[in-house]
């Protein structure tokens, strides 16, 4: 990792750090639909990032997170685990045949059906492990359920827009 | 041994994830228990701070809404603050309250939407009018003090002509300890003069009251509009004439007219029976 990546990545995480604590956090539709924007900080590390400093990064942004939202250990624990999965599902998704540290994970890389596909799939496992650890039971299935759809619908559109719109504004 | 080193170092990853997994749920378990994980909860001065200014800023884009729940409640203080005055004030002097009596005062919140202050006459709109239960010759009260009359209203809108108004005047009391120790009252009434539109003059309070400087200027009892004890003012100037048999004195009002937001439209219920009994002819 050469310097340069090392301040894109610190540049994104401060990014998305504070979308998601000052701005996004105030977002809630219908008491359903949260966003949490900043797993975008995994969902688009570069493939070539070896897994143990994506579980740290994973760790830190969660706890970070964590910090903001009073639920000490609930984020870094569902941000690890898409960490984690994050690379059996692009060699689930995208079959490279051992380049999968070539591909770059980008609306323009991948095309957009495979990526929205990647967006979708990694955001449901985080949400869907995130409310129901939260709850801590399956007492409140229904409305757990409702909770995890709403806002992975909400924050995979949410992570989709931010995402091309800051490719754009590096294009630009 | 080395092949058992291989197996671990292969799933070096798994570990590194089951390591720090662990560590989470040993943070969410202390958390549920003592609610005090000084470093990861908010009381973390940094995380603080800034949750603190985001605050500030919800704040600021809420402040509207909160003035309309302070007008709300404002609203219903004076309410009862009214009614619990006039069933308390009098008791002493053996006057029994009556408790319709005091309670014909209710409010109305409404907001000034245009006002002048600088004119020979001076008008403020608001934005409630007779759908709201507005009628001619209310009285309108604000925080600080007295606001002035109802005027003409429509559907939506009401015209109220302000205490700079020529034609205005308010009855009113002035409080002193001197006067409450001897059981006197110095009524008077204020009327505007048109040259400064923060003073008013008080006429008719006779030569004998011990009135000073300083006294504060209420609205008196004697007075279908507003009710009672309402602030008009503080006295700021005495001079007596000696072939007068009133004080000459200035008042200088409480509400401030250039700054006003939200007021209060007085509503006196028992107003009808009382101009009823007022209007009899004595046989």
């Amino acid at each position: 990792m050469n310097t340069q990546t090392l301040f894109k990545l610190l540049g994104t995480l401060a990014l998305y750090l504070f979308l998601q604590i000052f701005i996004v956090r105030n977002l809630i539709f219908f008491d359903v639909a949260f966003c949490f924007v900043y797993i975008s900080i995994i969902l688009f590390l570069p493939s070539n990032i070896p897994v143990s400093r994506v579980l740290l990064i994973a760790f830190i942004t969660g706890i970070i997170v964590d910090m903001f939202y009073n639920t000490a250990g609930l984020h870094a624990s569902a941000s690890l685990l898409i960490g984690y999965l994050r690379i059996y599902i692009i060699k689930i998704l995208f079959p490279t045949k051992g380049l999968e540290s070539d591909l770059v994970i980008s609306l323009d890389g991948i095309g957009m059906e495979r990526f929205i596909r990647y967006i979708l799939i990694l955001t449901f496992i985080h949400h869907f492990y995130l409310f129901f650890l939260e709850a801590g039971s399956v007492k409140f299935f229904l409305n757990t359920s409702l909770k995890v759809i709403a806002s992975v619908l909400f924050t995979s559109v949410v992570t989709f827009l931010l995402h091309v719109y800051f490719k754009s504004l590096q294009n630009s | 041994m080395s092949q058992l080193f291989g197996i671990f170092y292969k799933a070096r990853h798994f570990f590194m994830f089951l390591f720090l997994q662990t560590t989470c749920f040993y943070l969410i378990s202390k958390n549920s228990v003592y609610w005090d994980v000084t470093f990861f909860n908010s009381t973390n001065a940094v995380v603080a701070q800034s949750m603190k200014t985001s605050q500030e800023v919800k704040e600021f884009i809420n402040l509207g809404e909160v003035n309309d729940q302070l007008a709300l409640e404002n609203k219903s203080l004076r309410e009862e603050l009214t009614t619990s005055r006039e069933l308390v004030a009098l008791k002493e002097v053996g006057y029994k309250p009556d408790s319709a009596m005091a309670g014909r005062f209710n409010f109305l919140v409404a907001k000034v939407i245009n006002s002048t202050e600088n004119l020979a006459d001076n008008y403020i709109t608001l934005d409630k009018g007779s759908d709201d239960g507005i009628v001619p010759g209310m009285g309108v009260i604000c925080p600080q003090g007295v606001v002035g009359q109802v005027m003409s209203c429509n559907e939506k809108y009401s015209r109220v002509s302000s205490i700079l108004h020529s034609k205005l005047s308010v009855s009113s009391e002035i409080l002193n300890g001197t006067l409450r120790k001897e059981g006197k009252t110095a009524l008077g009434i204020g009327k505007w003069q048109g040259a400064n539109s923060k003073i008013i003059k008080l006429n008719t309070v006779d030569r004998f009251k011990p009135v000073r400087k300083g006294d504060s200027v209420v609205t008196s009892m004697q007075n279908s509009i507003f009710p009672p004890k309402i602030m008009v003012g503080i006295i700021s100037k005495v001079s007596a004439v000696p072939s007068e048999a009133f004080f000459d004195i200035n008042v200088r009002l409480s509400t401030d007219f250039s700054s006003l937001v939200y007021v209060y439209v007085v509503n006196n219920k028992l107003l009808n029976k009382q101009s009823q009994v007022e209007a009899k002819p004595i046989n």
